[in-house]
């Protein structure tokens, strides 16, 4: 019913737009119409400095201070800042696609501002883990604060899932490149509830995360967002990262219960644990098939040109108006009647299409290679045993929220753990 | 212990509260939701009925003042409704917020130090297990792939091979396709077995032509017609001025001919096309001929949209033979009793409205402009024959336009409009003579010649005068602007119809708009000039009469009482209007 309220109220938001002016036979005049002035230029630096002091502060909560609390307390200013008065743009998620764009496209540039929103938090995970996932993003703070009641995930099921914001990061850079759309920003389910307005789908989208983030942390960050799958790799190669301890670990298992997120990587019995001559022949196969399955992955997505490309507002309309011809004699259809007013020939727009078509084919290799090569990474990790004793945070995984460090009982003599701890101990006497 | 039972029954409670508020907000947001949608409160039926009324009573101020009131009533109604859900929205929202809040206050306050759970595998089983997952889900993207591959159809593909054709000869049923690359001299293609000359077709001169009206818009397609003793009243529903009238059987949105004392016109429908021939004196018919059985003809008609058909182009007529051709590419010509001379298919024009461009006949050669999708080009054919005199590929988009001929430096030459180009053409060898870049969007009215320039316009564009000796544009105007509906030049001023119903004057030296005058209907119709007036049709039929000149001066505007789209035809004190249903002769009683 949430959804469906809320769906209800964006669009009729979105009406009100679309009421027609009265009709007035009298000598009243409509004023015109009115257009707010744009932002200040000099805005977008400030944008920059919030994203640079917020990240800045929610390093230091985590390394000097060892604060959820103030953590918790920046994602709630971010969600405000960047979130409800930014309305969720300039987003570093988004600008993915303004650098592939500015990459493979011929006339597209981008801002210094949009290039520093992309690459500082790769930096930062690159030094510090993920501060950016922490508290300086809008989506995942506003996820983080419905978490209710979390439910653990099978490790099985959250690592397969893990895979598809790699998918989604190629086809958004794919999308951007190819000039056919800027897929994240199009499907950014949070972005409509910033702007207490959007499409019905998109609001039930934001609204069903939201309800389903309450029982299963996160979502969007852990199974969707594509910059997540960036700073997931730079965050696992971090020079430094949050320690759930602050000395020794006692092993008391208090963390792993802690994380929602299911982010927390536990000591490995190493008897039970031990790699095997199948292990090791696993490896060895997972490695030559990695080759083999960037081919077969680049094969496929190639192939897949036609659906793939069928995104893309020219080759849309060309397969439309040569399946349907009639559509070219009347139709309401938007596309069509600016392009029949156009001027232009179905034959330019065909040609058009195909050229489209044709960076399809070739992205579809890359697109295919690219996923075919997580997958195989993905088997690869699975088949390769690390010695672990203590509990700690997994580098790739972990969104440095801090919920883990207010739960270690090391250092923190008032915790419940030593309470209950001491009243075992007096038990046992 | 008990203060934290107590708070926890009072977070649960208020998460209880939270919880039914926002349902009980949400279900009154859908309600009236579902409301503001159910019912547009400008198109309510009380207040059309009230603005049906007052189109009847437009003098009548209580009315006005009811009218006004009801707006103003759905308009307050509609914006409350806005105001009401966004406000519940936000009320929802709080709502949410403290029940997020309650219950994660709620669940902390349960919290306890528990024994974490033991994993039910151990972590080498698990990797297996996603090791599996992986290969499933990798399989899965592959079989979707497989499958978008497979299943997906590529229109594009299709496209090539599905390329309808666009020319062709009667003899042979192989497909010519024209290069559009270029249009120079280099393009021009002659058809070997064009040599033959129109021995026995009657040439045309000057004098002779500008005494019928052997064309779309009369002779040499400039919409001035010799005609006089015009009338100028008429009534289709009373008859006044109505000497006769007579149904088509076959409709079709072309525009009558006249070759001496016989009137011309085509319709067609999806299973036939026709060609009729009147008595003009006595609106008998003389006789009609169905158009089939052409070689290359296709099975299958074109689509094309209702305001154009299959029988949109204008005939052509030059006393010898009357030609006709049709939206799905044939063409043909009958002598004038109607017997077949020849016919051909000329390659089914690829149109998205309907091909609509008429023929012209000059100097034993019919012209035709066949500007489609697939490919543009102009050609000459043998009026004797049909066999290609020659063939110009051009280099523009599809258009919709007709040929018009003009006496250029002593030269008639053929001249043609289309985007983006208004080009003149050799009309002995095809050349391209000079062409000038002045034209944007889907090309539909003619051009017109008249005082040493070419006139040209179309709808979100605009109208240009083109010098076509030199090339050079003398002005350009962007006022009012046709969509359909030719302009005609005469004695200094050019005349443009719209399809929003206003008929404009225009300095033709020096583009300065003169006047404006708002019909009561769109004009499909061209303006004609004859018995020195300006005659034009609206499209529910009411006619216009004009005293051209720098000054609006309306004679006229007598009322057929059926919808047209034609351009009357106008000959020795007659105008034939081809209207929806029935062609008119309308003369003085």
């Amino acid at each position: 019913m949430i959804c469906l309220l809320g769906g209800a109220f964006m669009d009729a938001s979105s009406q009100q737009q679309r009421f027609p002016k009265p009709e007035f036979q009298s000598e009243y005049q409509i004023p015109t119409t009115q257009q707010p002035a744009p932002r200040a230029p000099f805005m977008e630096y400030v944008d920059l400095f919030v994203l640079i002091a917020v990240m800045s502060l929610t390093t230091w909560l985590i390394f000097r201070k060892r604060s959820r609390k103030g953590i918790l307390w920046v994602s709630v200013f971010t969600l405000a800042y960047f979130g409800f008065y930014r309305n969720g743009c300039i987003c570093s998620i988004g600008a993915i696609q303004n650098v592939s764009l500015a990459l493979f496209g011929n006339d597209y540039s981008i801002s210094y501002t949009v290039l520093a929103f992309f690459i500082l938090p790769l930096l930062f995970a690159l030094a510090v883990g993920r501060v950016f996932c922490a508290s300086a993003c809008p989506l995942g703070a506003i996820q983080d604060l419905v978490i209710v009641k979390p439910v653990k995930m099978a490790p099985w099921l959250q690592k397969t899932l893990s895979l598809f914001p790699f998918v989604y990061l190629g086809l958004a850079v794919l999308y951007a490149a190819t000039g056919t759309d800027f897929i994240i920003c199009r499907y950014d389910p949070f972005v409509g509830i910033f702007r207490m307005g959007a499409e019905f789908h998109l609001i039930l989208l934001g609204i069903c995360f939201l309800l389903i983030g309450m029982f299963v942390a996160r979502p969007y960050c852990r199974f969707v967002c594509p910059y997540g799958a960036l700073l997931k790799i730079t965050s696992f190669f971090s020079r430094k990262h949050l320690s759930i301890t602050p000395e020794e670990c006692i092993s008391c298992k208090l963390c792993k219960e802690s994380c929602p997120f299911g982010a927390i990587d536990y000591p490995i019995d190493e008897k039970e644990n031990k790699a095997t001559r199948t292990d090791f022949r696993k490896f060895i196969v997972y490695a030559v098939l990695l080759p083999v399955l960037m081919f077969v992955g680049g094969l496929a997505v190639s192939s897949s040109y036609k659906l793939l490309s069928n995104a893309h507002p020219d080759v849309h309309l060309a397969n439309l108006l040569i399946s349907k011809p009639e559509l070219m004699q009347q139709s309401n259809d938007i596309d069509v009647v600016t392009f029949m007013s156009s001027g232009k020939s179905l034959k330019t727009l065909v040609s058009e299409a195909t050229v489209v078509q044709d960076k399809f084919k070739v992205g579809g290799w890359y697109l295919g290679a690219f996923i075919g090569l997580v997958i195989g990474l993905s088997l690869l990790n699975e088949v390769i045993f690390r010695k672990r004793s203590i509990y700690e945070a997994n580098k790739g995984d972990c969104f440095s929220c801090g919920r883990c460090m207010d739960y270690c009982p090391v250092g923190k003599p008032e915790h419940p753990y030593h309470k209950t701890k001491i009243a075992d101990e007096d038990i046992g006497k | 212990m008990k203060t934290l039972e107590n708070k926890e029954k009072l977070v649960r409670l208020i998460a209880i509260i939270a919880g039914i508020f926002t349902a009980l907000t949400g279900l009154l947001l859908i309600l009236n939701y579902v409301q503001i949608h159910s019912g547009d409160p400008l198109n309510s039926a009380a207040l059309k009925s009230l603005v049906d009324r007052l189109s009847l009573e437009p003098d009548n101020q209580q009315l006005t003042n009811e009218v006004r009131l009801m707006d103003l009533l759905a308009r307050k109604a509609y914006f409350t409704s806005l105001w009401q859900i966004k406000t519940g929205a936000y009320l929802m929202i709080f709502g949410a917020v403290v029940f997020v809040l309650a219950l994660r206050v709620f669940y902390t306050l349960r919290f306890s130090i528990e024994e974490p759970t033991k994993a039910t595998l151990s972590e080498k089983k698990a990797r297996q297990k996603t090791q599996r997952w992986v290969v499933a889900a990798g399989l899965t993207l592959l079989v979707l792939a497989g499958l978008s591959a497979v299943f997906t159809v590529n229109y594009l593909k299709s496209f090539d091979t599905k390329k309808v054709p666009i020319s062709g000869n009667a003899e042979a049923s192989t497909i010519e396709k024209i290069d559009i690359t270029s249009s120079d001299s280099t393009a021009l293609q002659k058809d070997s077995a064009s040599t033959t000359d129109s021995a026995k077709v009657i040439p045309l001169n000057e004098t002779t032509v500008k005494q019928q009206h052997n064309s779309f818009r009369g002779a040499w397609g400039n919409g001035v017609s010799s005609a006089t003793g015009v009338p100028t009243n008429w009534n289709g529903s009373t008859g006044k001025n109505v000497l006769w009238k007579t149904p088509i059987a076959v409709g079709g949105n072309s525009s009558p001919i006249i070759w001496g004392e016989k009137i011309f016109l085509t319709g067609a429908g999806n299973s036939k096309r026709v060609v009729y021939c009147f008595d003009r004196n006595t609106g008998k018919k003389l006789w009609e001929k169905d158009v089939k059985q052409i070689p290359g003809s296709p099975s299958t008609q074109p689509k094309t949209s209702d305001d154009t058909g299959l029988a949109a182009p204008t005939m052509t007529a030059d006393g010898t033979h009357i030609y006709a051709i049709f939206g799905n590419g044939d063409i043909i010509a009958f002598d004038q009793e109607g017997n077949k001379v020849w016919a051909r298919n000329l390659g089914v024009p690829a149109n998205h409205y309907g091909h609509a461009s008429s023929l012209l006949v000059w100097s034993g050669k019919v012209f035709v402009q066949y500007d489609t999708t697939n490919g543009c080009k102009v050609m000459a054919l043998n009026a004797e024959t049909g066999k290609n005199v020659w063939t110009t590929a051009r280099s523009n988009e599809i258009s919709w336009s007709s040929p018009i001929l003009a006496k250029i430096n002593g030269k008639i030459q053929l001249i043609l409009l289309a985007n983006p180009n208004l080009v003149g053409y050799d009309i002995s060898t095809g050349k391209q003579l000079w062409s000038v870049d002045c034209m944007t969007g889907e090309v539909g009215p003619s051009p017109v010649y008249g005082g040493g320039l070419v006139y040209a316009a179309n709808e979100y564009a605009k109208m240009v005068a083109v010098n076509p000796t030199n090339g050079q544009i003398v002005w350009e105007n962007s006022d009012k602007l046709p969509e359909v509906s030719s302009p005609v030049y005469y004695k200094d001023f050019v005349y443009v119809a719209t399809t929003y119903a206003v008929l404009a004057c225009v300095d033709a030296k020096t583009g300065v708009s003169k006047w404006e005058y708002e019909g009561k209907a769109g004009f499909y119709s061209s303006p004609m000039i004859a018995s020195g007036k300006l005659y034009i049709f609206d499209t529910s039929g009411n006619a216009y009469v004009f005293t051209p000149g720098a000054a609006l001066k309306l004679l006229s505007s007598p009322v057929l009482g059926e919808k047209v789209f034609a351009t009357p035809v106008f000959s020795e004190g007659r105008i034939y209007i081809r209207g929806v249903k029935n062609l008119y002769c309308i003369g003085k009683k």
